[in-house]
């Protein structure tokens, strides 16, 4: 039998809010994250809008009291992990304690800026900037800030990576390896990931309508979250308490296309099937999805078929969030596992902002009003990204 | 859990695992890198998607196949990988466009195979293998944290073949930035550079190593995981300290060491004190002559015992360091990246 992974605290940083209760609020009143470029420069950034945390690195490091030099990413990870922590940091001696990070920019923001001059010559190039390039790179950093070094890994399979961080967390908890984990991902903006998705023709020039027919594509994000999952015998010695615990998790492939989704859904499918079967629990105890719905015109077709062939056209109420916070890549199941808990912990659903006109080939509908008071039980959050990795998570009131 | 290896597939600076002469002959070479000697891929990918793959792409779906064909599977249950750097060769040319056309007219090939999921991806998508499927990218950690997951996956999915692999492709961008780092050497080195020279840095190194993991006892004689341990720490001499107390609390009967010494004098000092501390009983053996230091080169030690017991060999005479075996039973692979140290604790049965 499987020790429970509770869900002790939340972390996050996002263009809604620099932690929990700043993108709780931004959610609850239908504020959306989307906006102009200010501090990532590139020539598009008249055209193509991004949810970007309105603030420089230099002041994100002091929020997090981290080095300014540090890659983007790493910043963003250490604010949140700080938030995710803070409430047991000084708790947590004698219990093994791990830290499962997601990227896959890793160091990429300061990387390309000297990429060129490096090529040239590198011994004109202050290697500070590349030497935090590789994505290990990012969690090693932030594992050593906050001296945690009983199991510390990074995964990255694409815009699915923290789903599989906060799964592996959640196992190694279940079968006692560790009694604490830091679990969840990081991602910044960098012209790198927007160019290539912008040549991928899946970025939106306005502002993302996600489950919407008129969907044009994808806004780009950055931001981090994690969750602080613990043993029942962890949250003890801590003193601490927990609403929900991570009662399914999945991981499939799709494998139809590395960047596409194939048309009905397949790996999507598998991966809420499975996660609700680790769960325990059939489709109708789902009381909310929140969706990967990134906005694209693929993505929203495949998960939608997927979704209602799985709730055979019982489809609970689900919205997709990133019309808030833009789609933050390795980070997103992170920053939506946080929504989850936040769902279950204050009984929410979120409306699918910006939602106009039914889809053709989806026939349910996405919350589109906040509906509060609402008892949620049961959550599945969705994460699906290039390379055909698909995967679901199921949160659970406890 | 105790995880049994039933196919090997690896691509190599020393070769590769489909040829019968690997590992036969002793290497010899004068360079700074040891970059992989690729196979004829026509038996293994389709020659039109052959085109389009870059280098890392290349040897790990060569090396997943060889090693498919090895255990005798048409598709694995689910993949785990690990790569330190991903697909690096992608990433700077999409890198290098990117800035050159001032982020315009750019188009998306490279950009699509730069993710660092590209390799494990693909070889779903060649397999048709719908499966869990993960990619590590923890540094010196990468094929350990990749073998773990299939611990994990096992435990819960028993009775599936799983494909797991370590890779990493060396770049000029990259070699370069592992020079200033340190780790990789700037001058050339010679097999007896990485086996009994002392300086600063190791030839650099690249490869795939793939294998076929499952839960179930083989019937015919196979290298069994039995434990995998890894740990970070920043002092040599509290990291020896570390391994010797993990294997003294694991009452271990060795007959092989398998070291990661790579002639760098850092990590001499390691694996040094060991060879006269706690394996100074036993056989000792190294690898990094053949691959280059690389974030994944464990995967390419495991693979070269595996493919040894696999073919009922012994292991490969210039890799002994003193005197060689007698016995191939119980076998520890120890490595050293950078700060990041594993040790696989494995018995043939």
């Amino acid at each position: 039998m499987k020790q429970a992974a509770y869900i002790v605290n939340t972390g996050i940083i996002t263009a809604i809010g620099n932690d929990t209760a700043a993108c709780l609020d931004a959610l609850l009143h239908s504020r959306t994250g989307v906006g102009k470029a200010e501090y990532l420069k590139t020539h598009w950034s008249e055209e193509l809008p991004v949810a970007e945390v309105k603030a420089s690195n230099e002041a994100l490091a002091a929020l997090a009291t981290v080095d300014a030099k540090w890659p983007r990413t790493a910043i963003l990870s250490a604010i949140a992990v700080k938030e995710a922590i803070q409430p047991v940091a000084d708790k947590l001696h004698g219990l093994k304690v791990g830290f499962f990070s997601a990227t896959t920019v890793g160091g990429m923001d300061l990387t390309e800026n000297v990429y060129k001059a490096f090529k040239e010559d590198s011994s004109q190039v202050d290697f500070d900037n590349i030497k935090n390039h590789e994505c290990g790179a990012i969690t090693e950093l932030v594992a050593n800030h906050f001296g945690i070094n009983d199991f510390v890994t990074t995964i990255s399979t694409a815009c699915s990576s923290s789903a599989n961080s906060i799964m592996m967390a959640a196992q190694m908890i279940g079968n006692g390896m560790l009694d604490v984990a830091i679990a969840g991902g990081a991602d910044s903006l960098s012209r790198f990931t927007l160019n290539g998705f912008n040549t991928l023709m899946i970025l939106d020039k306005q502002f993302c309508q996600p489950f919407d027919n008129n969907r044009r594509g994808l806004n780009l994000g950055e931001g981090a979250g994690y969750l602080l999952l613990m043993s029942e015998k962890a949250m003890q010695q801590c003193g601490a308490t927990a609403t929900c615990i991570v009662s399914g998790y999945a991981n499939a492939n799709d494998a139809y296309h590395q960047t596409a989704s194939s048309p009905d859904g397949t790996g999507n499918k598998r991966a809420m099937g499975n996660a609700l079967k680790v769960a325990n629990l059939q489709p109708a105890d789902i009381n909310y999805i929140n969706l990967h719905g990134t906005g694209t015109a693929n993505n929203d077709s495949s998960e939608g078929k997927a979704i209602e062939v799985l709730f055979d056209g019982k489809v609970p109420a689900a919205s997709s969030t990133k019309a808030y916070t833009g789609h933050t890549l390795g980070a997103a199941a992170g920053v939506e596992a946080v929504f989850s808990v936040l769902s279950i912990r204050h009984g929410l659903v979120y409306p699918n902002l910006r939602w106009q006109t039914q889809m053709e080939d989806v026939s349910f509908k996405p919350a589109t009003e906040l509906q509060q008071g609402v008892a949620i039980n049961h959550v599945l959050s969705n994460s699906f990204g290039f390379g055909g990795n698909c995967s679901s998570l199921v949160f659970s009131k406890c | 859990m105790e995880l049994y290896i039933t196919g090997t597939g690896i691509v190599s600076g020393a070769g590769n695992s489909g040829d019968d002469n690997f590992l036969k002959e002793a290497p010899s070479y004068n360079t700074d890198k040891l970059l992989c000697i690729e196979p004829d891929y026509k038996a293994y990918i389709p020659p039109m998607q052959l085109r389009r793959m870059s280098k890392a792409v290349r040897i790990g779906i060569g090396a997943s196949k060889m090693c498919m064909e090895a255990a005798g599977i048409e598709k694995p249950g689910a993949i785990s990988v690990g790569t330190a750097m991903g697909c690096l060769a992608d990433t700077e040319v999409f890198l290098g466009k990117m800035i050159a056309q001032d982020e315009q007219m750019l188009t998306p090939t490279a950009f699509i195979q730069s993710t660092h999921n590209t390799v494990s991806g693909q070889i779903a998508l060649l397999a048709g293998c719908y499966g869990h499927n993960l990619t590590y990218v923890q540094r010196g950690h990468s094929f350990e944290h990749a073998v773990i997951n299939t611990q994990l996956y096992l435990a819960d999915n028993p009775h599936q073949q799983m494909l797991v692999g370590g890779i990493d492709e060396l770049t000029d961008g990259s070699l370069e930035a592992l020079k200033i780092a340190g780790i990789n050497r700037k001058e050339n080195s010679t097999p007896a550079d990485v086996l009994n020279g002392n300086t600063h840095g190791a030839v650099a190194g690249e490869g795939a190593a793939f294998f076929i993991m499952t839960d179930a006892k083989p019937a015919t004689p196979a290298v069994c995981i039995k434990d995998v341990y890894a740990f970070t720490e920043k002092d040599t001499a509290a990291a020896a300290q570390k391994l010797t107390n993990y294997i003294n609390s694991q009452s271990l009967n060795l007959d092989v060491v398998i070291l990661g010494q790579s002639g760098d004098e850092k990590s001499n000092a390691f694996y040094l004190s060991l060879c006269s501390g706690v394996f100074a009983n036993t056989s000792q053996y190294a690898f990094k002559h053949l691959c280059g230091e690389y974030a994944t080169s464990s995967a390419f030690a495991l693979g070269m015992l595996t493919n040894t017991i696999a073919k009922g060999e012994a292991l490969p005479s210039h890799c002994a360091l003193g005197n060689e075996a007698g016995v191939l039973k119980n076998v520890l692979i120890v490595n050293h990246y950078m700060h990041y140290y594993s040790c696989f604790v494995l018995q043939i049965v």
